[in-house]
């Protein structure tokens, strides 16, 4: 399922001080691909718009919060 | 005196909300766009649309802000309650 939302692994060491976090995630938004944004993209409705935080679909980023088995 | 605020109170709060939202991200885009003249027509026209809002907003639950372009009010009204984030 497409997300923009990545994972890293990061090194675990044998004498780490606390638990290790095995999963790190970071969002990869859509305006790091985009550059200078065209003009004339397609736009929300307003009241969408208002809902998900911008006017053009194209740089709509949801965000879904940490993913559950990311947590240490 | 407490005086609950009629449904409508809310639902043209948040068409300005709305309005004042797609301003903003129209501002920020014309800013890197001056040139585009239909995103420039688009503003106007929410501008205008936002005007009419404010002016429909005014004249019944009072001035939104304390800047005397509220309008025909002869009372000194805009601290008057219910404060938007008493609503």
């Amino acid at each position: 399922m497409f997300t923009q939302q990545k994972v890293y692994h990061p090194y675990v060491g044998p004498f780490d001080p606390c638990p290790p976090v095995r999963i790190k995630t970071y969002q990869t938004p859509p305006q790091l691909y985009l550059g200078f944004q065209p003009p004339g993209l397609p736009q929300f409705p307003p009241r969408e718009a208002l809902r998900r935080g911008t006017l053009w679909p194209a740089l709509f980023s949801p965000y879904e919060g940490r993913r559950r088995d990311s947590a240490p | 005196m407490n005086t609950s605020v009629p449904r409508d109170y809310y639902q043209l709060l948040e068409e300005l909300q709305t309005i004042d939202f797609v301003l903003v991200e129209l501002n920020l885009y014309l800013d890197t766009h001056p040139e585009d003249v239909h995103a420039l027509q688009q503003y106007r026209a929410w501008s205008e649309r936002r005007r009419e809002v404010k002016a429909r907003f005014e004249s019944r639950f009072g001035p939104l802000q304390p800047d005397g372009a509220g309008g025909p009010g002869l009372t000194w009204d805009w601290n008057r309650s219910p404060w938007p984030w008493q609503v």
